[in-house]
């Protein structure tokens, strides 16, 4: 008997049992490397927070040995500026019991955009910031995740007698789009955390 | 043997995939901007192109003709997902600065254009062969695009300074244009241009 390779049948059958096999060899895959890639994940953003906070040669090798000495606290904001118990709210990562790490998250050309913004205890000062994307233009928006385009921003002041500052920066040349992404997602976080940042200022004065 | 080797070496000169066969532009510009993910690019390409050729090949006397497409689709998918997994598990780094393109590769015309045109009507080795060689070729072209474009765009090379810091203080600036996407087919034009210069052979006859 000589199979027809062209019957109806036959290609029936030769899609699924090939759907099958791939099918069971991408779950395979991905169930394997699942922990290889999560670990991965919780390492960067370790390595970012601290960065942003100064927090020299931070690698993915010492990243969580580093994250555990320098991070002394991590809570949750309500509404008001209050530390809260709750699982949900505002996060922030206090690093040497000083300086307050924010996460940010926006959007940039072609999908998320997201960072970490370090605030000096004085409330007003950045002490650094790191910023990270999924799908910007290598070469172009990517350059936001840049030494150069993240040195920038130390020093820069986000108070002024009290009330927030709009930040300014120099934008990426060609990635206008990523640069106002920018721009627009640290406003918009140091608004939403704008109580907890005045009760520093109040207090410094 | 030495039909072979020129399965591998060919598709570096004189039927580069690039070049000659003007396929896989648009990764072209793409990830060209800096040399470090053009060299991945190119790696990944090759491997993709090397085992969807081998394995086409192999499957190549059962394959429905009339559902090749897909299963050869089906084929390339699998390959690019595991690699983009693989990526994203051991090469971290890399995987962040490739982000959308490494599941792009899926629609390099270079892999479907060698599956069509060689693995189906070819043995095992030679598709081998084959794959490898256009991927090399794909991967040239890109280094050298992605070398003269971070080195004029950005004065760097793999992310090192090259061009000194006195060449600026006396004036010498970054050319903004070389870091847009068209110097990338301008840069693959003057290459097309020399290569064609040099192989008269390779000169269409406009006589009419």
């Amino acid at each position: 008997m000589k199979k027809d390779i062209n019957s109806n049948r036959y290609i029936f059958l030769y899609a699924t049992i090939l759907i099958v096999i791939v099918a069971v060899l991408l779950a395979v895959t991905a169930l394997w490397l699942q922990p290889f890639q999560n670990r991965n994940e919780k390492n960067e953003k370790r390595i970012n927070i601290l960065t942003a906070a100064g927090i020299p040669d931070v690698s993915t090798k010492n990243a969580a040995l580093l994250f555990e000495k320098h991070c002394t606290s991590e809570f949750m904001l309500d509404e008001n500026g209050n530390p809260t118990e709750n699982d949900e709210g505002l996060p922030v990562f206090v690093i040497d019991r000083k300086t307050s790490v924010i996460p940010m998250q926006g959007n940039g050309l072609w999908g998320p955009i997201w960072g970490y913004l370090a605030i000096a205890s004085d409330g007003k000062t950045v002490v650094g910031a790191t910023f990270s994307h999924k799908s910007e233009t290598p070469g172009l928006g990517g350059e936001i995740t840049s030494e150069k385009f993240q040195g920038q921003f130390a020093r820069k002041q986000i108070m002024d007698n009290g009330n927030l500052v709009p930040i300014e920066f120099d934008a990426i040349t060609g990635a206008t789009k990523t640069s106002n992404g920018v721009k627009e997602m640290i406003d918009r976080t140091l608004g939403n955390y704008s109580a907890y940042l005045k009760k520093f200022a109040a207090r410094g004065e | 043997m030495s039909n072979l080797k020129k399965l591998v070496i060919e598709p570096l000169r004189k039927t580069n995939p690039v070049t000659v066969l003007v396929l896989g532009i648009c990764s072209c510009l793409a990830v060209t901007a800096q040399l470090k993910p053009a060299l991945v690019m190119g790696a990944s390409v090759t491997i993709v192109t090397a085992l969807s050729n081998l394995i086409i090949s192999l499957l190549r006397k059962g394959i429905p003709s009339r559902i090749r497409i897909i299963v050869q689709l089906v084929v390339v998918a699998t390959l690019v997902i595991m690699i983009d997994q693989f990526l994203k598990a051991f090469a971290y780094e890399v995987s962040k600065q490739l982000s959308v393109y490494v599941g792009l590769i899926i629609t390099n015309c270079i892999i479907m254009g060698r599956l069509e045109a060689f693995a189906l009507s070819h043995g095992p080795g030679e598709s081998f062969l084959d794959g490898l060689g256009n991927g090399l070729g794909y991967s040239l072209i890109l280094i050298i695009v992605a070398f003269f474009r971070e080195l004029f765009g950005s004065g760097t090379l793999l992310g090192y300074q090259v061009i000194p810091q006195s060449f600026y203080e006396a004036g010498y600036m970054n050319n903004g244009l070389m870091i847009l996407p068209p110097m990338a087919l301008i840069v693959v034009g003057i290459i097309i241009w020399i290569q064609r210069t040099r192989n008269p052979e390779m000169q269409e006859n406009n006589q009419n």
